[in-house]
């Protein structure tokens, strides 16, 4: 290191030419360096696939007045194709779903309209990206989401005369819909939530929700990490209304919950995790969806599903239409064909989720799909707890309370 | 030293701007957002009085300051196992390894090559109760029932961290044994010390700010983890920064968030500014 | 005295190193296991999770992601670094302390306060979070670590050099880019192999600021859920991990080359310089 006070003597001519000796090196490698970054820059750019939503529709085509029949031909109405825009409609979805069997009814119906995806990952990333304005036709999220948007003016009501199936749906799926009489969505696919457990390491079985604080289970009890199922069940459990909890009871649930750490050995967030959680026996009872329920079924592994003297909750997908959007009624085609029996039979049997019309379930064969979702046993879904619409602030409330009780020392 | 000021803020424009436009400002901007009600009314309107709601919220809360104590403690034991690990290796590469030791730390540094994200999963992997830990105990018939205790809790955070940053922190501690001047140690030895005299009286002392410097290297980042305990903490593993997370995805509360990472960020640099007080760390930086 | 301390100490970092390396092992076994599961006894070795990986369209793209953000923060982290050290340690001026200060404040901050606070830098400023957002933050981060490595650089050799270039007339400008930046350039190279480094792996603030394109360990991160994809994902890791590998070896191999072919001509040199010096009087 040049020291400061040392006499400026010229450094010997060696080292001096060693050192440019060595910047030459290395400002070959500098060069081959910089040459590396710029042939990494370009190889990524060029080829890139553009990831940018495709553009929104414009003008809407001519819509034909007569709404689409499962197995019929398409209309002999059709819109002239060669000189008018390709129809497009888009829909903000989750994975999986964005596959054509999941629309069968409505491709086969109008195969020129260009239906496109863009993905939300959880209820509050779609309801983030809505609010954010990402501009799709149609929004698929789940309950309790409703209020929110209907009250920050999302989503526009449901013209039910539209749609063809309607009247087959059960009323409680409806209700979920409709708030203070008017529909704005429509439901889709559903499934229960209830106790998961293992036959052999709970032999007794499960008939009510204080399972989940029975300290017989510690470390081996799963919940699901998201307020809004947590609060409806504990309420349930408890006898109060979820729509109406005081901060007396919202505290008594936290203080349940926070007792109820110490039994549990971690908050699931993902299906996959809790289904190895099952089948390596470390866990032995969960809150937990239908689909857990069926694979591990299907697996082999020895589970059974709880019907709680509380009932069984569930959940519901809903389908809404955008306030903005410019194609109502060719999003009104797509909601109702997401009603007919192909997609149906479809969700049922590939997806083992429960589909919202009944007429359509005989076609599952499958013993244990139908022991999941109780199709044989319809009495079980007239107990069931369906999920109601709340507020955002309400919501809020109860994030709130679990991040705290998941905080708690 | 050269007096061009033109040329001066030229070099200095550019550095300065971006950090001040890239990390003062949104420091400042995350303390202004601290002190909103809430985000209704989309992010960045005017229309709000500033309220202490949220800094109240947490220190009346009873679990929020709790959790920051618990994650400095955890971040401590992080640090403090991770630095006492490393050190005999980086002895070991001064002090034995002589021409091979760039080798040996090559060696020793190449796991953190490696995806971070990928390295806490072959944790869970080898912590989980038919893991490769749990697996050797049955075996050796050392244990009935696999232990859970190794996986989904504060333990397994704990173990996990200071495997992830145990080479990170052997850096800076090998610099500073390797700048220590041998004809020092020769002269203890000379005057008769023996060898693990000179080592507590003459290389230990002189390596301090290089063991200082490795464990404030794991000490602050650990302090806000969060994705180690979301993978291997279970239910009771979760640190201050999982909250913070929490309110700024699901939670949907910014502002409480926002008021968190002040305090933490301003408990974090209280401490650091202790430490270096007690320890004249420009010293070292010079 | 040695010898015992020796193999005490030997012996404790190999252990040391085969722990390090143990969960290594167990991601290696992982993408070559013949199954999702990863459970002792292996049922079967198969390559084809490295197939399956080459042809994971989503997989590659988010390794482009994570290469086009790495190169990009980190060439521009190491040019503000080296102009900052530059200023800071040839020229006099004040706020020098100040800014160093500033400049290596981001090593004091955790990442996601960091992460944070950009989230709501971009949101007020309506920027659509993207590559480019993540790129601004990785930038960031690296910048204390290059102005650090180019600073130490600097004080390594006085201004002589600048000084007689600029008494033959040169203007700064050229003084900069003729005789200051070669004599840096390793320097620059070392700070811009730290900042890629850090920004390639980095998740944190990658998750909080990334858009629609993930990078690698955002990627990653959301196929933990998929069980049935996540051995590709391992098998990508122990690809970007040999080829780390590789590169160290290359380097330290160039290293040593050109430490040889210096000591060759500076033999020379002062071969030279002691017949040059005889005729002198």
């Amino acid at each position: 290191m040049g020291k400061p006070g040392t006499p400026d003597l010229p450094r010997p001519i060696a080292s001096q030419m060693e050192e440019t000796m060595w910047t030459k090196r290395n400002r070959r490698y500098s060069a081959t360096a910089m040459l590396f970054v710029i042939a990494l820059i370009l190889s990524a750019c060029g080829g890139a696939t553009p990831t940018t939503a495709p553009p929104q529709p414009t003008a809407p085509p001519p819509q034909p007045t007569e709404p689409p029949q499962p197995t019929q031909p398409p209309p002999p109405t059709e819109p002239p194709e060669p000189t008018a825009a390709p129809a497009e409609l888009s829909v903000l979805e989750w994975a999986f779903y964005e596959v054509p069997e999941m629309w069968v009814e409505f491709g086969e119906a109008h195969p020129e309209v260009e239906v496109t995806f863009n993905f939300g990952a959880s209820n509050p990333d779609i309801y983030a990206k809505t609010l954010a304005g990402s501009g799709e036709d149609i929004v698929h999220f789940y309950t309790p989401d409703l209020q929110f948007y209907v009250d920050e003016g999302l989503i526009q009501p449901i013209d039910t005369s539209k749609i063809t199936h309607w009247d087959e749906i059960p009323a409680g799926f409806q209700e979920s819909c409709t708030i203070e009489g008017v529909v704005y969505c429509v439901p889709w696919d559903w499934g229960f939530s209830s106790i998961l457990y293992r036959t052999d390491k709970v032999p007794e079985g499960i008939d009510s929700w204080a399972a989940m604080f029975d300290e017989r289970y510690a470390g081996h009890i799963s919940m699901y990490d998201d307020a809004t199922s947590v609060v409806p069940v504990t309420a349930h459990m408890l006898g109060y209304d979820e729509r109406n909890l005081t901060d007396e009871q919202l505290e008594e649930i936290k203080q349940l919950w926070i007792e109820q750490r110490d039994l549990n050995l971690f908050y699931w967030v993902d299906e996959p995790t809790l289904e190895e959680g099952f089948t390596s026996g470390d866990i032995w009872l969960a809150f937990a969806w239908n689909g857990a329920y069926y694979r591990l079924l299907s697996a082999g592994v020895p589970v059974a599903y709880a019907d709680p003297t509380e009932g069984r909750e569930s959940w519901t997908g809903l389908y809404a239409i955008s306030a903005t959007t410019e194609n109502y009624d060719l999003a009104l085609e797509f909601l109702d064909g997401k009603l007919g029996e192909q997609t149906a039979t479809h969700l049922l049997v590939d997806y083992a989720y429960g589909h919202v019309n009944p007429s359509f379930y005989e076609v599952v064969e499958d013993p244990n799909l139908v022991e999941a979702l109780a199709l044989d046993d319809p009495s079980i879904l007239e107990r069931t707890n369906f999920t109601v619409p709340i507020s955002a602030e309400e919501r809020d409330r109860w994030v709130q309370m679990w991040a705290e009780v998941q905080a708690a020392p | 030293m050269l007096k061009r000021t033109p040329a001066a803020w030229a070099l200095m424009s550019p550095p300065a701007l971006a950090l001040v436009a890239f990390f003062v400002v949104p420091l400042i901007l995350m303390a202004a957002f601290s002190l909103r009600p809430d985000i209704r009314g989309g992010l960045f309107t005017l229309a709000w009085r500033p309220t202490l709601e949220h800094y109240r919220t947490i220190v009346e809360g009873e679990v929020y300051l709790p959790l920051l104590w618990t994650s400095v403690r955890v971040a401590f034991g992080v640090a403090f196992f991770a630095t006492l690990l490393a050190y005999p290796v980086a002895y070991f590469l001064v002090f034995r390894a002589r021409q091979r030791g760039p080798l040996f730390l090559t060696l020793l540094i190449l796991p953190f090559w490696t995806s971070y994200l990928l390295r806490i999963i072959s944790w869970k992997i080898i912590l989980g109760s038919n893991g490769l830990i749990n697996s050797l105990l049955e075996y050796t018939g050392l244990v009935d029932e696999p232990v859970r205790l190794l996986l989904h809790s504060r333990l397994a955070v704990i173990v996990t961290l200071v495997y992830v940053w145990l080479p990170f922190v052997a850096l800076p501690i090998y610099a500073a044994l390797q700048r220590i001047n041998r004809s020092l140690l020769e002269a203890a030895a000379i005057l008769g010390a023996p060898p693990w005299l000179s080592f507590v009286r003459v290389t230990l002392p002189l390596s301090l700010p290089g063991v200082l410097a490795g464990f404030l290297m794991v000490f602050i980042p650990t302090v806000g983890e969060y994705v180690t305990p979301l993978l291997v903490g279970g239910s009771r593993g979760r640190l201050y920064g999982n909250t913070i997370e929490t309110y700024f995805g699901d939670g949907n509360n910014w502002p409480l968030g926002s008021a968190m990472a002040l305090i933490m960020l301003v408990g974090v640099l209280a401490l650091v500014a202790i430490v270096a007080r007690l320890v004249n760390l420009r010293r070292f930086v010079e | 005295m040695a010898n015992g301390r020796l193999s005490t100490l030997l012996g404790y970092y190999v252990l040391l190193l085969v722990l390090l390396y143990v969960p290594i092992g167990i991601l290696f076994l992982f993408s070559v296991n013949d199954g999702v599961v990863l459970a002792f006894p292996l049922k079967g070795l198969t390559t084809h999770w490295y197939r399956d990986m080459l042809r994971n369209a989503a997989l590659i793209e988010a390794l482009r992601s994570s290469a086009i953000v790495a190169a990009a923060s980190s060439v521009a982290a190491t040019g503000l670094g080296a102009s900052a050290a530059i200023a800071l340690v040839r020229f006099k001026f004040r706020g020098k302390a100040l800014f160093v200060a500033v400049a290596l404040m981001p090593l004091l901050v955790p990442f996601l306060i960091l992460g944070v606070a950009l989230l709501i830098l971009f949101a007020a400023l309506d920027v659509q979070r993207s590559l480019w957002t993540v790129g601004v933050g990785h930038m960031i981060v690296s910048l204390p670590f290059t102005l650090l490595i180019v600073m130490s650089r600097m004080v390594g050799f006085d201004s002589n050099l600048e000084e007689a270039a600029q008494d033959l007339g040169a203007s700064y400008a050229y003084t900069l880019r003729r005789v200051i930046l070669p004599l840096i350039a390793p320097a620059m190279l070392a700070a811009w192999l730290v900042a890629f480094t850090v920004s390639f792996d980095e998740f944190v603030l990658a998750s909080f600021l990334i858009g629609r394109s993930p990078t690698l360990p955002v990627y990653l991160f959301g196929q933990l859920r998929f069980a049935n994809r996540f051995p590709q994902v391992v098998a990508l890791a122990v690809v970007v991990m040999i080829a780390s590998l590789g590169l160290v070896v290359l380097a330290e191999w160039l290293q040593r080359i050109g430490t040889r072919v210096s000591l060759d001509r500076r033999v020379e040199e002062s071969g030279e310089v002691q017949e040059r010096r005889q005729t002198v009087p």
